[in-house]
């Protein structure tokens, strides 16, 4: 088959919502915010837009629902015009099947300019902490055969980081280190939640929530909402500075449960190899690697199978501070999920990141000449291992 | 008359395919499902057989021995309904399927990877009998 995925769409403008706890701020005016934003630093009319690819909001069901039915064709005022509304929803990876999404319509010629947009209310949002504790001991866990046991996703990460420490013999300090590097990143992000620095001791001395996390290395989900535009590369060179291709987008789907899965590898190993050959790339090419971190362990786990680091070595990586604002692979440049705060079923803050360093618009956490970025997608139990390669040209 | 027992953690609701190995485990017994026509056998529980999607399904009792490939404790932020702390664990048991279960009889320190363990039945209702898992002294 050939490849038409390498420099044939763009990533023209993005926007955000600052994450953190708004409870006096409903899951429109986020959304909306981000979607102003994205157009805005695209720099098109908004009535460009002819696809809206909307994300899932899981803690406003009544705004979701709207969003499926269109509501932001009224509210953009792009009725008449728009050809496609729908929702794209595979949880946490679900920016990258946006961006594959977005890639066919264009190709195909059923679209030109494409937002794609997310809001999640999953911190001072209407529902109650334990209507949100509910969420996680629900979605993407058996009724039947998990749920009796009293599976969370905390205890997902909990059985990932102790085997992936059998396996591997990495440290619980090492895989802590991974909360300092993107605290540090955090630090230098006016957008995001946690920004103070922390120390590996100060990780581990946190309240033990599932045995060996502790509070710090577990995800706080937040409200915060976030948007691009796509559209043709020829388009884009005519309408902004600064487009970012894609190059590259590999994926493989490999279980539902944790009792189908190898979970200190999954199938990051397979995408990264598909993503790479498609955009013919090494991993010696990538600035900078905007790396889905709902756990520390998970963007261990990505560093190895995709190259970065030999098996067993990422943490020890992390650890001496190569993934640092100044290192030599920046990691994951906007604090993440872990300390930007998580944005719930989406992925979309991590492209968004991306895209933003490749634009240089980073401000104080620029990574200097970033010409090639990774960003990465996973939902579920670790379903799925979605890799996306960006240029700020075609290499 | 003594009042009803308080229900800790979570009752599900059973799939057509799947109590069969509810009512064994209601008689102390643990089943998994095995394929007449190409032999594997299949845990969790499912429809048809994920490696060949024949309906030719049995039902056969297995050792209940294992060891712990992962686990957990979990002391904060429990599912609604669960009592902090408790062990939980992903077991491969020697027939090559792995399950989720619970870890019990065992003190938090003491649980490892590749822990020898058994399966115990705990009832939780009348109608709801839950199989986890001990180490073997």
């Amino acid at each position: 088959m050939t490849n038409k995925v390498k420099g044939n769409i763009a990533i023209i403008g993005i926007g955000e919502h600052p994450t953190g706890m708004f409870p006096d701020k409903p899951a429109s005016e986020l959304f909306y915010y981000a979607v102003r934003e994205a157009i805005k630093d695209a720099g098109i009319s908004k009535d460009e837009i002819d696809a809206i690819i909307v994300e899932p909001c899981l803690a406003d069901r009544w705004f979701n629902t709207d969003l499926i039915w269109s509501r932001t064709v009224d509210e953009i005022g792009v009725g008449g015009r728009c050809k496609v509304n729908v929702q794209v929803h595979s949880g946490g990876s679900t920016s990258s099947n946006s961006i594959r999404m977005a890639l066919g319509l264009i190709l195909s010629g059923q679209a030109e300019t494409v937002l794609v947009a997310h809001v999640e209310k999953l911190g001072a949002g209407p529902l109650s902490a334990e209507e949100v504790n509910r969420i996680f001991s629900t979605v993407g866990i058996y009724e039947e055969w998990e749920a009796p046991y009293g599976l969370n996703y905390n205890v997902l990460g909990a059985f990932m980081t102790q085997r992936y420490m059998y396996e591997t013999g990495t440290t619980i300090e090492e895989v802590a280190s991974v909360i300092v590097s993107l605290r540090k990143w955090a630090a230098l992000n006016p957008n995001a939640l946690l920004r103070r620095p922390l120390t590996v001791e100060e990780v581990l001395k946190a309240k033990m929530v599932a045995y060996p996390l502790t509070s710090r290395m577990c995800n706080i989900v937040t409200d915060s909402a976030h948007a691009y535009i796509v559209t043709s590369a020829r388009r884009a060179e005519k309408t902004v500075k600064t487009p970012v291709y894609l190059l590259g987008i590999g994926g493989i789907v490999t279980h539902f449960s944790f009792m189908k899965a190898d979970i200190t590898r999954f199938g990051w190993k397979k995408a990264g190899e598909e993503a790479f050959k498609q955009a013919g790339i090494k991993c010696g090419d990538v600035d900078v690697v905007e790396l889905y971190d709902s756990y520390p362990v998970v963007p261990l786990i990505q560093l190895e199978e995709l190259g970065f680091c030999e098996r067993g070595k990422a943490g020890r990586f992390v650890y001496e501070g190569h993934t640092w604002p100044g290192g030599k692979l920046p990691m994951t440049t906007d604090g993440g999920s872990l300390c930007r705060g998580h944005s719930g079923a989406g992925g979309c803050a991590h492209v968004v990141e991306a895209a933003r360093q490749l634009m240089g618009k980073a401000g104080e956490r620029q990574v200097k000449n970033a010409k090639i970025a990774i960003a990465t997608n996973v939902g579920g139990q670790y379903m799925d291992a979605q890799v996306m390669v960006f240029g700020s040209e075609i290499p | 008359m003594s009042s009803p027992k308080r229900i800790e953690g979570f009752i599900p609701r059973f799939t057509v395919w799947g109590k069969p190995f509810w009512e064994a485990a209601k008689k102390r017994e643990l089943v998994v499902q095995e394929c007449v026509d190409c032999g594997k056998k299949n845990y969790p529980p499912t429809p048809h057989c994920p490696s060949c999607l024949s309906l030719n399904l049995k039902w056969v009792r297995v050792s209940g021995k294992g060891k712990i490939y992962s686990y957990s404790i979990v002391y904060e932020y429990p599912p609604p309904g669960f009592k902090t702390p408790y062990i939980i664990a992903l077991i491969d048991l020697e027939e090559g399927v792995r399950m989720l279960s619970n870890i019990v009889d065992c003190k938090p320190e003491d649980v490892k990877i590749g822990m020898e363990v058994e399966v115990v039945f705990e009832d939780i209702t009348e109608n709801f009998t839950l199989p986890k898992f001990r180490p073997i002294k």
